[in-house]
């Protein structure tokens, strides 16, 4: 193991558990400033977590260990998910290697418990917001596996480290196949972290909650780690679009030096597409993943008419 | 080894077929048939392992001749992973009624003809096989339901279909025969046009029996009125069979099969895949839920199968025996979930009494072990990691993956394409099953029986409680099989078994990293998660709102955002009729339906057109001797005539 690769490995678990929670607390202080207020510090979802880290949990009557155990649950499939996805090329192996598709299927996880969660308390709400998080990610899934196949034709595999590597440097934003999944996967970056136009992180309406309704039931310790899952995806999303979707350096050095500028220009991103536009209507999120997922496999169609 | 374990297992299922048909023995008659599918899954997997065939090898000659071989292991280690706990379940499931006896003996009847397509080296035993397997439950619906005319209907409309397609079948397994190329797989060249025959009347054939859409519809009709254990096997083995019978005809005897077979059956996996899952969605009846799922799964094995043949039409050897192996990984994990879901299914119903998905809910409290297996198969079946159902559509997805980084423009589309529909049906199936364990195993219980339910008897839970841990241990360690899967045709070598699954480009899955790390993570916050203080209880807040049974959530209601999203692909039906009373609302009711389109807009329309020429061709038969002989005069002179010119005789 390289020294490069020692320092990516801690920049990877020490950013991903510790560090997460700041990347949601920049978009809203940016987000508030560029709406004329002075809005919460970067550092508010710190003090959230503390505050409710305090708390006690609720044991609501009724429910079987699917309530109790899905907070828990969520946030190991977060964390192994944090793992996972490493932060330079050549980064070490952490134990469970760097599979693109197993990132998806981690992801699906943490989805299938915090939605079971929803049916065991049978609140009204939660379920509503259920019901539309999976319809929502039926079209999420296809175009981020289709952007994120893109990444791995340039290198031939689909081993994170190694697309990093490839992705890297200017010549592969010659041809038009990385431009175009990097616009599929800006939809998929909003749509995960779960921000406008597609939801509205800051609604306190249950009618129109769709990420955050499963959660209405929780509270104390088990609220604190939905939370931090929530933080962890605005990550995974984050790290993935700098060292993947945007230009980057080729030395892994140069990699991690650039990260965190990245990841403050992806939250300065995420703020300002907030900002500029409104949260549309929910059915009508699915015919703009499906443009996504039609640019994508544009960028396919691109990248096999340049390599042949 | 092999052949032993392989004979004893198909002589002590025999011989517990004859004990169940007597009505004391029922019990003792289905332990035996358990133990003899055990035995007979033993020997599969010891073929499987061993790589070596044993008995005789395969000839296009008519005489009955048996062998085992990897690929036929493979299929009789299904057969008996699957109907072990399926034998031990119905031993509580069945009552002791003479019917049930019947339904006994012909279980044995129906592994021993499985095993026999299975196992049959030539084209006789084949198709004796191949029919038999499909009689037999037919057999037994008709014993347990035979009184109710919708079930004779359903039945009728099986056999029907079976045997249409089996034309299929068996115009395939005939013309290679003819051709010598069971025996000599290099026989048919490729691009010929007994290649192209041969290929589209397997897939017709074979794939009526699989149940890939468009000709799937005996499968959601036929699967949820059987008993319980007959439907895990018909789900869990005779549609695998059906895909045994697919891969040896376009992956073995019809030699190299050019790029559009490949893309064609690349495209009937996705269409069913995608199709079984929307279907699968909208069905208010559990076992018919299952059913349609059972046709997703078949597409998923299907896009791997032709993923292969996209590989070999290429020449990617390294990969088609990989996106193979993927294939038949699924093969065996689909098995798995899905027989213990219809045996969790049965359970319930046997508790509960009904199977109407909005009618259940609260199972998990009150029959915990019984609903804990289900979960675990409901979670696998939705593909998520650590369990099997992730592990070989990952595969999958990197059988496809790879499609497209060999580089040809017309192949890279249908890969990249298949992807993306693949993708959609892993998020598809996750929702349909996150909507089956909330409304079955959690929430408040809707019916009084469901309160009132009662776990599983041990024979009972005890099959399910095996079936699930095999889908964590196949999902742990994937890659002890995957090794000997990949050299299951000889193609290539592989690298050698290990624990997680590891691929030619570099891409690996480490399952056993995944699930150390997500048990120790998980079990870790559960231990911090209640911190100083006591949990506060209390009821379901819901925002302040009334928390009531009428006010729960339905099927319909769950999936109510999609159904309104695919609208125009599914054409959802809804009728409301509100009743008035001088300005007052007195009752509202609501009916809404997702209409068949395949049934609408294919089966109807050739169904009627076949009874009206059926009705025309009645007119011949006019009842009048007169009219009977001038036909046969008519048939003597047309027969004279022709001898006369030459051409007869």
């Amino acid at each position: 193991m390289t020294a490069a690769g020692g320092v990516a490995a801690a920049v990877q678990v020490v950013g991903g558990v510790v560090l997460a929670p700041l990347l949601p607390g920049l978009v809203q202080h940016w987000k508030a400033r560029l709406q004329g207020r002075r809005g919460p510090t970067p550092l508010q979802p710190y003090r959230e977590l503390r505050r409710l880290w305090g708390k006690s949990v609720i044991d609501v009557e009724d429910t079987t260990l699917v309530y109790r155990a899905a907070p828990a649950v969520a946030a190991a499939a977060a964390f192994a998910a944090v793992l996972l996805v490493p932060v330079a090329a050549g980064a070490p192996n952490l134990g469970l290697g760097h599979d693109l598709l197993a990132l998806a299927g981690l992801l699906a996880l943490v989805r299938l418990v915090v939605t079971l969660a929803a049916w065991d308390v049978a609140n009204g709400f939660s379920l509503m917001g259920a019901s539309r998080d999976l319809t929502i990610a039926v079209f999420v899934e296809a175009t981020l596996l289709l952007s994120l196949a893109v990444a791995a034709l340039f290198a031939g595999t689909t081993d994170l480290a190694v697309v990093i590597g490839a992705t890297a440097g200017s010549a592969p934003w010659e041809s038009p196949a990385l431009p175009l999944a990097a616009v599929a996967f800006a939809l998929v970056a909003v749509a995960e972290t779960g921000r406008q136009p597609i939801d509205n992180p800051d609604t306190h309406l249950e009618l129109t909650m769709i990420h955050e309704g499963p959660l209405l039931e929780y509270g104390g310790r088990d609220l604190a780690m939905l939370h931090w899952v929530a933080a962890a995806r605005h990550w995974l999303v984050l790290v993935l679009a700098a060292q993947v979707f945007l230009p980057h350096l080729t030395s892994a050095w140069g990699q991690l030096a650039l990260l965190p500028a990245l990841l403050v220009a992806g939250c300065a991103g995420l703020a300002l597409a907030e900002t500029l536009v409104a949260k549309m209507r929910i059915l009508l999120a699915p015919r703009l993943l499906g443009a996504g997922a039609a640019i994508a496999l544009l960028g396919v169609a691109a990248w096999l008419a340049e390599s042949t | 080894m092999t052949g032993a374990l392989v004979l004893a297992g198909v002589a002590v299922i025999a011989v517990g077929g004859a004990i169940a048909c007597a009505r004391v023995a029922l019990v003792a008659g289905l332990y035996t048939q358990a133990l003899g599918a055990a035995l007979l899954g033993g020997g599969g997997l010891a073929a499987l392992v061993d790589g070596d065939p044993a008995g005789a090898a395969f000839s296009g000659q008519l005489e009955p001749r048996l062998g085992v071989d990897p690929l036929s292991g493979l299929f009789l280690l299904t057969l008996g992973v699957v109907g072990a706990p399926a034998l031990v379940f119905a031993t509580r499931y069945l009552e002791r009624s003479r019917s049930s006896c019947v339904v006994g003996g012909l279980t044995s009847v129906f592994l021993l003809a499985m095993a026999l397509v299975v196992c049959g080296r030539d084209p006789l035993t084949f198709l004796a096989g191949w029919e038999l397997m499909s009689v037999a439950p037919a057999a037994a619906i008709l014993v347990t339901r035979g009184a109710s005319r919708g079930a004779r209907h359903t039945v009728f409309v099986y056999i029907a279909l079976t045997h249409l397609a089996g034309v299929g079948t068996w115009v395939a397994v005939l013309l290679l025969a003819d051709a010598g190329a069971l025996d000599a797989p290099g026989a048919v060249e490729t691009g010929s046009g007994l290649q192209a025959a041969v290929a589209i009347a397997a897939v017709v054939g074979m794939g009526t029996k699989a149940g890939l859409m468009p000709l799937h519809t005996w499968l959601p009709r036929a699967h949820p009125i059987a008993p319980a254990h007959v439907s895990a096997l018909m789900s869990g083995v005779m549609i695998k069979i059906a895909i045994y019978g697919l891969v040896r005809v376009l992956a073995e005897w019809a030699g190299v099969v050019p790029v559009w077979i490949g893309v064609l059956v690349v495209a009937l996996g996705a269409l069913s895949a995608v199709g079984g899952v929307v279907y699968a969605l909208f069905q208010h009846d559990l076992k018919r839920l299952l059913a349609f799922h059972s046709v997703e799964n078949i597409g998923i094995i299907v896009l791997g199968l032709g993923a292969c043949l996209l590989f070999r039409a290429r020449g990617a050897e390294a990969w088609a025996a990989v996106a193979l192996a993927a294939a038949l990984l699924h093969t065996l994990n689909h098995a798995v979930f899905k027989a213990l879901l219809f045996l969790g299914a049965g359970a319930f119903e046997k508790a509960v009494g009904s199977l109407e998905l909005d009618r259940l809910g609260g199972l998990l409290r009150r029959m915990p072990v019984a609903g804990g297996a289900f979960l675990v198969g409901a979670v696998a079946i939705a593909g998520l990691p650590p369990l099997n159902g992730f592990a070989s559509e990952w595969a999958t997805l990197q059988a496809l993956l790879h499609v497209t980084v060999l580089g040809r423009v017309g192949d890279g589309v249908v890969g990249a394409v298949a992807l993306a529909v693949l993708a959609s049906t892993a998020a598809l199936a996750l929702f349909c099953f996150v909507k089956v364990i909330g409304l079955v195993l959690l929430g408040p219980p809707r019916r009084d029986a469901c309160r009132e339910a009662h776990d599983a008897p041990l024979a009972m839970s005890g099959g399910m409680v095996f079936l699930a841990g095999s889908c964590l241990a196949l999902g742990v360690v994937p890659g002890l099989l995957f090794d000997s899967l990949t050299r299951v045709e000889p193609w290539t070598t592989a690298a050698g078994p290990r624990v997680g699954l590891e691929l030619p480009s570099g891409a690996s899955l480490p399952t056993g990293g995944i699930v150390v790390v997500l048990a120790v993570a998980a079990g870790a916050l559960l231990l911090v998660r209640r911190g100083r203080g006591a949990a506060g209880r209390a009821p379901t807040w819901a925002c302040g709102q009334l928390v009531e049974p009428a006010l729960g959530w339905t099927s319909a209601g769950f999936t109510k955002p999609l159904r309104l999203v695919l609208e125009t692909v599914l054409r959802p039906r809804r009728e409301i009729v509100v009743s008035w009373r001088t300005g007052v609302v007195q009752r509202v009711s609501y009916a809404g339906a997702v209409p068949h389109l395949f049934d609408v807009h294919l089966y109807r329309p050739v169904t009627r057109a076949a009874i009206t020429a059926a009705a025309h061709a009645r007119r011949l038969q006019s009842g009048r001797l007169g009219t009977y002989v001038g036909y046969l005069i008519l048939l003597v002179v047309v027969l004279l005539a022709l001898a006369k010119w030459g051409v007869v005789g």
